[in-house]
């Protein structure tokens, strides 16, 4: 219990070092956000005006302060292009994002752990090398040309076997299920084989280490073949660093799935943060960081919490010191 | 269950470990196996049940009741193991699953090859912990919660569940302390006899061999150099190897009855743990 | 310094005796060859662009066909390479400079600096470097430097956490307390006695960050904030023809094709160093050293 409450508050505390963080770097980098904002050319009363309206002109203190009250009502501002509320974009953006990465990190996982088991499993030199070249392999690919391969392959009207859209999202969102469902499944798959050789790899490492450990001969000493210890036991250790790796994994997909968000045409919440940062617009810009930054660190403290549950060793340890498995 | 190795032959990358080992167990014998650490006992042990891994070049003949073990399926092993065989490895600690009550562990070969109900597993994994002399509250606990000894004793559990033919134990004493060493063994002594089964116990302390074993076999450097009665050989080695071990032994054996002497007198500042006590109390 | 060419020679011969290290070592080799032709000859001038002859396949005059301007894509990449060799080894020398001076001050005596930086290290490791390059893009506009600070920022943060465990073993050892009551300044501990020490762990660690350097220079790029484009890159090459992809699928698969060889190779290299310099794993470093250090006894006395 202490090492929930410890937790939180270091999240709480990390929170608000975030906010400061992205309120300070878009003020304290080159070049006057008005003037950005003015557009090159534009007179200097034009900026002076702009500075007025975004109450720029006031101490940053204040400016901050205020931003935080805006902040703590879900209000992020609204955009200086659209003028449409930076909250309720980036709901509108967040509801494509997260169901991409969801499932593609189901085919990570799908991909990646029966594969990193099989990898620890194999046996002689040559199968061995094989398992690693196809995790390295899988590594070195580009976003970019995972997802072009698979169009070509499945890409509807243009692939070698045409059955899946490649481009865009239905206008009527997750209003037509199976439509949405199906424009995400390409780029889930693309960016899926992807982190799904890290997630190889890193299955690899984790159950390499157990199975070479007395938890695995135990297992085996009371009637398990090798593998059935792997799978069973192997697996199970491994879990508490899984999660977390898993649960990061997660977080990075956010920014990782940009390149592919933006090859399928799909206006998740990457392609808005790549438009927003191309069309100078500041207030979206620092909403969405803000509200990227604390998913961050959402999932950190999630990881962790779960981390903690799976491993009783560390459940039991007293006052929540950490302790190294 | 009667064992008989011919000639048998372990190789790591390349390189030969044992060297062409001869080695039998009779029906319900206990036979010691003991060299310093490096002279491939443990490898002797798992190549015996299967558990080392595929890399491993094995040769020669291992068969238990007849049936031969080098080469033979994954499937049937793992038929074999925890059924007719138990292992009760050197560190607990280290091989205990730390994510599963010690009940769970303790039933673990009983649900991999019998058909028992949830309650009948309950009730016979209750009847082992209290046989290895643990309270019927271990088996909600996690190992980590344990005691050196107390996880020693549930490793015990664990390999005798099932009522196996052959117990192969690898240095189960190691990680303990000396007090706590005498116990387990005479736990394991008694076990094995009363189910009537045999046992291959493997250690590098002479002192731990004489009660544990009758006969045993001295492994240097991957090979057989004397084989005999315990006693005896404890009393006049043949070869200058085994003169080695039980000199060893010897200064050992004085070492552990001072010490044990020590405790004796003065119980209340040795044993810094309650599980150390715990044992004692066995003891006394 | 010759004993330092020494070292690295019989590192280098070691890896080329597994094929696993002479694969990279060919195609880095041909990558910085091909940089340096690049920049005096190409099969058809760069910016010879045709209207007329615009994704044509590959023939005898344009090796790998021409893309949407008409311009010659196996030209286009050879220059490219020079460009991604350029950003790689700018973004490696930044994430050392960086990982080094995170380094020091984790491992520094100040115990107030130090713990202070391993909280920052660990608060700033979880920012994405591609969040990194689009904030940098708003003032900067695409170009080389957003890849390389960004990704340099955010390798160098790595690499610290990386090194960290091993920096802090060496400081703690003997020889750098007896250096310190010696009187030895804090910069010369650190570059004579922790350096040293943590050295294989950042060779291996940035040659797989020279990797990660490629992958993200495609994918700034193809998102605008990376290479400006007319800039020949790798990325330039995959992002430009990638919109195409329906209708010209093979000039597609070219620059794609180039990145992922590369990838592997700074990958393999990176692990084949790792056993190349771990002198555990190879037997012929031990020798080394011992002649070496029978040398060094030879010149003392």
């Amino acid at each position: 219990m202490r090492f929930v409450l410890r937790r939180l508050l270091l999240f709480v505390v990390a929170l608000l070092a975030i906010s400061v963080a992205v309120f300070a770097m878009l003020r304290v980098l080159p070049g006057d956000v008005a003037a950005v904002m003015a557009g090159v050319n534009s007179p200097p009363e034009r900026v002076a005006q702009l500075r007025a309206e975004l109450g720029l002109d006031r101490p940053l203190a204040v400016q901050y302060l205020d931003w935080c009250a805006n902040l703590l009502h879900g209000d992020l501002g609204a955009s200086m292009l659209t003028g449409r509320s930076v909250s309720e974009q980036v709901g509108v953006r967040a509801s494509i994002t997260f169901p991409l990465i969801t499932l593609g990190l189901l085919v990570a996982l799908v991909i990646g752990i029966p594969l990193g088991c099989a990898a620890t499993l194999a046996r002689g030199h040559r199968a061995r090398a094989a398992y690693r070249l196809v995790s390295i392999v899988g590594g070195a690919i580009p976003a970019l040309w995972s997802g072009m391969l698979l169009i070509l392959l499945f890409g509807r009207g243009v692939g070698l076997i045409g059955v899946l859209p490649s481009q865009g999202f239905p206008a009527a969102g997750w209003g037509a299920p199976v439509q949405a469902l199906t424009s995400l499944v390409l780029p889930a798959l693309s960016v899926g084989i992807i982190v799904g050789a890290g997630l190889m790899r890193y299955t690899r490492s984790a159950l390499g280490e157990l199975a070479a450990s007395g938890y695995i001969e135990m297992a085996m000493s009371c009637g398990m073949t090798r593998t059935q210890a792997v799978r069973q036991v192997g697996l199970r250790l491994a879990m508490p660093q899984m999660v977390s790796v898993v649960g990061l994994t997660f977080a990075e997909m956010i920014t990782g799935v940009m390149v592919i968000e933006n090859l399928f045409a799909l206006p998740g919440l990457g392609t808005g943060l790549v438009t927003d940062v191309g069309n100078r617009d500041l207030i979206a810009v620092q909403g969405e960081l803000f509200m990227l930054a604390a998913f961050f660190l959402l999932i950190g403290l999630l990881v962790d919490l779960a981390h903690r549950a799976l491993d009783p060793r560390l459940k039991a340890s007293i006052g929540g010191n950490e302790v190294s498995a | 269950m009667g064992v008989d190795i011919r000639d048998l032959r372990i190789a790591i990358g390349g390189k030969e470990i044992v060297h062409g080992v001869d080695l039998s167990i009779g029906d319900g014998e206990r036979v010691g196996l003991i060299g310093a650490s490096g002279s491939g006992k443990s490898m002797i042990a798992r190549a015996m049940l299967g558990l080392l891994p595929p890399d491993v070049m094995v040769t020669g003949s291992v068969m238990l009741s007849g049936a031969e073990v080098i080469g033979a399926a994954d499937r049937t092993l793992a038929d074999l193991r925890g059924r007719y065989t138990g292992m009760v490895f050197q560190n607990p600690g280290a091989s205990l699953n730390p994510v599963l009550p010690v009940g769970r562990q303790v039933e673990l070969p009983l649900r991999l090859h019998y058909d028992l109900t949830r309650s009948e597993r309950v009730e016979r994994v209750n009847a082992m912990l209290a046989k290895v002399g643990l309270p019927a509250d271990v088996a909600a606990k996690f190992p980590h919660e344990l005691s050196g000894g107390q996880r020693q004793r549930v490793g015990i559990a664990t390999a005798l569940i099932t009522s196996p033919r052959l117990i192969v134990a690898d240095e189960p004493t190691t990680a303990l302390d000396s007090i706590t060493q005498r116990q387990i063994v005479d736990l394991l002594v008694s076990l094995v006899d009363e189910a009537g089964a045999s046992m291959l116990f493997i250690t590098h302390d002479f002192s731990v061999l004489t009660r544990a074993t009758t006969r045993c076999v001295v492994l240097d450097e991957g090979s057989v150099v004397e084989t005999g009665e315990t006693a005896t050989m404890l009393a006049a080695p043949q070869d200058e190897r085994t003169a080695r071990l039980v000199r060893a032994a010897r200064t050992l054996t004085l070492r552990v009855s001072r010490e044990g002497a020590d405790r004796e007198t003065d119980r209340g500042a040795a044993p810094s743990d309650d599980a150390t006590a715990d044992e004692h109390e066995g003891e006394a | 310094m010759k004993a330092a060419i020494g070292y690295a020679a019989t590192v280098l011969r070691s890896m080329w005796r597994h094929a696993g290290g002479r694969f990279p070592l060919v195609v880095l080799g041909l990558w910085a060859a091909i940089s340096v032709v690049s920049l005096f000859w190409t099969p058809q001038p760069l910016m010879r662009t045709d209207g007329y002859h615009t994704w044509q396949s590959p023939s005898a005059e344009h090796w790998l066909g021409t893309d949407g301007t008409g311009a010659d894509v196996f030209s286009w990449l050879m220059a490219g390479s020079r460009t991604d060799l350029l950003i790689v080894i700018l973004t490696v020398l930044v994430a050392a400079a960086l990982g080094l001076l995170f380094v020091a001050a984790m491992v520094s005596r100040h115990t107030a600096l130090a713990g202070a930086s391993v909280v920052v290290v660990d608060a700033l490791i979880s920012i994405p470097t591609v969040l990194i390059a689009l904030v940098l893009a708003v003032p900067m506009g695409a170009s080389i430097a957003v890849i390389v600070i960004a990704c340099g920022f955010g390798y160098g943060l790595n690499l610290a956490r990386v090194a960290r465990p091993q920096a802090l073993l060496a400081a703690q050892s003997d020889y750098v307390e007896s250096a310190v009551s010696n009187g030895a300044s804090g910069a010369y501990v650190f570059f004579r006695h922790i350096v040293p020490n943590i050295l294989p762990v950042m060779l291996v660690q940035l040659s797989l960050s020279a990797g990660t350097a490629v992958l993200a220079e495609s994918g700034l790029t193809y998102l605008g904030v990376g290479v400006p484009s007319g800039t020949p890159s790798w990325g330039h090459s995959l992002a430009t023809t990638v919109r195409f992809i329906t209708v010209y699928p093979l000039t597609v698969l070219w620059p794609g094709l180039v990145v992922t060889v590369a990838v592997v190779a700074l990958n393999l290299f990176g692990d084949a160093l790792r056993d190349a310099i771990d002198p555990v794993t190879n037997p012929e470093l031990r020798r080394a050293a011992g002649a070496t250090r029978m040398e060094e006894d030879g010149h003392g006395r």
